[in-house]
C-alpha cells in the first residue's frame, strides 16, 4: 500500500470531474439535504433486475466509482429487500422472473416505493414476446421512472432528485 | 475438435439438428411426427444445456441422455414448445407449479445452501445450488434462464437490416461484439467484403469494450476478496474507458455503432487515453502484485485443469487462464496489429485476473496500431437468402451468431454468447473450495447471464 499513498501524496486527489462536477455539485447537495429530510439522512436501496441486458447495472455500479460515490450522499444500495425503502427495478419483466419480482416487493417494509430504471421497463425497446410478463407497471405501482438506454449516472442521480421532490 | 453448439430448427417438413465444431458443421434431420435424436453429452459435456434447451424449445427428445430436466421453462413456464412454428402467441400466463429437481449430494451432515435468483449485490438474477459439508463445497449446480426473453423468436420473421435494436442488447456489456458479429452476417448476405478501415474500426470499438470489461473486473475481483481499494482505482479507469467510448461511439456502451462504417473522430482523445491508462496500469501492476495477502486468496483458488477445459469446450479469458489456446482473434488481421495470445497455465483465480490485466496491455498496443484510418461506409441491402454463421471474440470469449434468411426474411436466429459454455465449466472450479470463495472464484469468470438466457 505504500506505493499507492506515494502516488497519491504526489499527484493528488484524481477524480476530478470537471465537465460533471459544476452541474452535478448542486444537485448533490440538494439531494443530500433530501435524503436528510425525508429519509432521515439514509435512503437504501434494493436494486433487482427483472430481464434487462445487464448496461442497466453496469451504470448502477457505475454510481459506487470514486467520481459520483453515491454513498457519501446517504443513498445505499442494500443486500436485502427488508433492509430498504426502494425497490429499482431495471428491465423487462420475464416470466421466469416474475414471481421472484413479487417475492422481493413483499419483503420490502412499508413504507416503500418501486422506482423503474430503463425503458426496458416500460416495454419500450424490446417487441413484444412470450417469455415477457409485460411491463413492471402492469405488476407493481410505480412511483417514478428513470428513462435512457441505459441512463447513465448523471441521469440516475437527477431523476432519483425528481422522485425525492415528488413524494 | 472442440464442439462450440448445437441447436435445432423446424423447417416445413423436418426438424434439422446443427451441430457446430471448429472444424466443420453437421446437420441431422429429424421426422417431424416422432422427432427425438442422438445426446452428444457423453463426449461433449458442453453440449447437455444445448439439449435441454433443444428439447425445451422444439419438444426433440434426446432418448438417451442422463439429463431430462427442463432447462429454460421454470417452475411455473406454461408446457409448450415456444420455438415451434405452429406456436405464435405474444404473451403467455403463469402455469402450474412443476418441481425442479435440483443435482445434489445428500448423506449425514451433508447440507445443502440455495443461492438467488436475486443476488445481494448489484447484479443479474441466477440460481446457484451448493452441497455443503460444513465450509466445504461438495457440489455445485448452476441453474440459470430466469432472464429468458425469447430473443431468437423475436428475431424471427424481422428484416434482416431491422434486427440491430435486438442484437445489440442481447448482452450489454459484449454490445459491440454482438454487432459485429451481426454485420459480418449482414456482409455475408449481401455478398460484400467489409472494408479494412471498417474493420479497423470496429476492432477499436471491440478493443475498448474489452478494456472497460475487464477493468471492472480487475477492480471486483480483489474487491471480493477484500481488498475494495482496488475497485475504487479500476472503477475510475473504467469510467474514463467509457467516457472515451461516449466519445467516440456516441454511447457508453456502443449502443448503434456498428453499422458498417467507420466514422470520423479525434484521434488525440484515444492517443492521450492510451497514454494515461498505460502508465496508470504499470503503476496497478506494481502496486497490486506486491499486495502479499490479496494473493494468499486469489493463488490456488477455484482452480480449472487444462484437461477440463478442454473437455468443457471451454472459452475466453477462462479458457486461456487454463493453458488453451482459443481466441477468434488469432488471424492475420490482428497478428499484424500487435495481438498476441495471452496465456496462464495454473487455471486458478489468479491466472484469470493476470490473463485481463495483460489483455488490457495488449488492447491498448492494438487500438494504437490501428489509428490510422479514414472514414468509410458500406451499403447494406439486397441479402441473398442462405444460412451465416460468425464468430467474433468478444471480452467474454469466442461468441457465435447464426442466422438461416428466407424470402428476405429471419428464419431463424442463434446465438451462442461465451457464458452459455462456460456457466458449465464454473462447477468445476468448486473442487476444494470454501463456499465462501464462491463470489471470488464467480466474479474471476465473470460471466453474462443476459447473454447465456437470451
Amino acid at each position: 500500500m505504500i506505493l499507492f499513498w506515494q502516488r497519491r501524496i504526489q499527484e493528488g486527489i484524481q477524480t476530478k470531474n470537471d465537465w460533471a462536477d459544476k452541474k452535478l455539485e448542486k444537485i448533490k447537495k440538494e439531494l443530500k439535504n433530501e435524503v436528510a429530510k425525508k429519509f432521515a439522512g439514509s435512503l437504501a436501496i434494493r436494486m433487482v433486475d427483472s430481464g434487462s441486458c445487464n448496461t442497466c447495472e453496469a451504470e448502477c455500479n457505475a454510481l459506487s466509482n470514486p467520481y459520483y460515490d453515491l454513498e457519501r450522499l446517504g443513498i445505499y444500495f442494500v443486500a436485502s429487500p427488508r433492509h430498504a425503502d426502494v425497490l429499482l427495478v431495471s428491465g423487462v419483466v420475464t416470466l421466469n422472473m416474475l414471481p421472484h419480482l413479487l417475492d422481493a416487493y413483499e419483503q420490502l417494509p412499508s413504507p416503500k416505493w418501486v422506482i423503474t430504471l430503463g425503458d426496458c421497463a416500460t416495454c419500450g425497446v424490446l417487441p413484444k414476446s412470450f417469455a415477457i410478463a409485460g411491463p413492471v407497471s402492469e405488476h407493481l405501482p410505480v412511483a417514478h421512472h428513470i428513462p435512457g438506454c441505459p441512463p447513465d449516472p448523471d441521469t440516475i442521480i437527477q431523476e432519483l432528485l425528481e422522485f425525492l421532490r415528488k413524494i | 475438435m472442440r464442439f462450440i453448439a448445437r441447436f435445432a430448427q423446424e423447417l416445413p417438413e423436418s426438424f434439422k439438428i446443427v451441430d457446430v465444431y471448429d472444424e466443420r458443421v453437421e446437420k441431422t434431420t429429424l421426422s417431424k411426427s416422432n422427432p427425438s435424436a442422438k445426446s452428444l453429452a457423453r463426449v461433449y459435456p458442453a453440449a447437455i444445456w444445448f439439449e435441454r434447451k433443444i428439447t425445451d424449445d422444439f419438444g426433440i427428445v434426446f432418448e438417451d441422455s442422463f439429463d431430462k430436466r427442463p432447462l429454460v421453462h421454470h417452475e411455473r413456464f406454461p408446457d409448450v414448445h415456444p420455438m415451434r412454428k405452429d406456436f405464435q402467441a405474444s404473451s403467455l400466463e403463469l402455469g402450474e407449479f412443476r418441481p425442479y429437481k435440483y443435482e445434489t449430494i445428500g448423506g449425514d451432515g451433508i447440507f445443502q445452501v440455495g443461492v438467488g435468483p436475486i443476488h445481494a449485490g448489484i447484479i443479474e438474477p441466477g440460481h446457484f445450488h451448493f452441497s455443503q459439508e460444513g465450509e466445504a463445497i461438495l457440489h455445485l449446480e448452476v441453474r440459470h434462464f430466469y432472464k429468458y426473453r425469447g430473443i431468437e423468436k423475436m428475431m424471427e420473421g424481422v428484416a434482416p437490416q431491422d434486427g440491430w435494436r435486438i442484437v445489440e442488447r442481447i448482452s450489454g456489456n459484449e454490445s459491440i461484439a454482438y454487432q459485429i458479429a451481426y454485420l459480418e452476417l449482414l456482409t455475408q448476405a449481401a455478398g460484400i467484403e467489409i472494408d479494412e478501415n471498417i474493420q479497423k474500426y470496429n476492432a477499436i470499438l471491440l478493443e475498448i469494450e474489452r478494456i472497460a470489461h475487464h477493468l471492472t473486473d480487475l477492480g471486483f475481483i480483489p474487491n471480493d476478496a477484500g481488498f475494495a481499494a482496488a475497485l475504487a482505482f479500476c472503477s475510475q479507469k473504467a469510467e474514463d474507458t467509457r467516457r472515451v467510448l461516449k466519445n467516440l461511439a456516441g454511447h457508453r456502451f456502443g449502443f448503434g455503432t456498428v453499422r458498417g462504417e467507420a466514422r470520423a473522430f479525434d484521434t488525440n482523445i484515444l492517443e492521450q487515453f492510451i497514454q494515461n491508462l498505460k502508465k496508470d496500469m504499470e503503476f496497478f501492476k506494481e502496486w497490486i502484485v506486491g499486495i502479499a495477502s490479496l494473493w494468499d486468496r486469489l493463488d490456488t483458488t477455484g482452480i480449472l485443469k487444462r484437461k477440463k477445459a478442454l473437455k468443457y469446450s471451454c472459452v475466453g479469458v477462462v479458457a486461456r487462464a487454463s493453458g488453451v489456446a482459443v481466441d477468434r482473434r488469432d488471424n492475420n488481421f490482428y497478428k499484424k496489429h500487435h495481438w498476441r495470445l495471452c496465456t496462464h497455465t495454473n487455471g486458478d483465480v489468479a491466472a484469470r485476473f493476470l490473463v485481463r490485466l495483460e489483455e488490457v496491455f495488449n488492447s491498448l498496443e492494438i487500438i494504437e496500431s490501428m489509428l490510422d484510418l479514414s472514414p468509410t461506409k458500406i451499403e447494406l441491402d439486397n441479402f441473398n437468402d442462405g444460412e451465416y454463421i460468425s464468430f467474433v471474440e468478444s471480452s467474454l470469449g469466442e461468441l457465435m451468431l447464426y442466422i438461416h434468411l428466407q424470402d428476405g426474411k429471419i428464419e431463424r436466429f442463434f446465438a451462442r454468447d461465451p457464458s452459455f459454455i462456460n456457466w458449465q465449466a464454473l462447477h468445476l472450479m468448486m473442487n476444494g473450495n470454501i463456499i465462501a470463495d464462491f463470489p471470488l472464484i464467480n466474479k474471476s469468470c465473470d460471466l453474462s447471464y443476459a447473454g447465456s438466457d437470451l
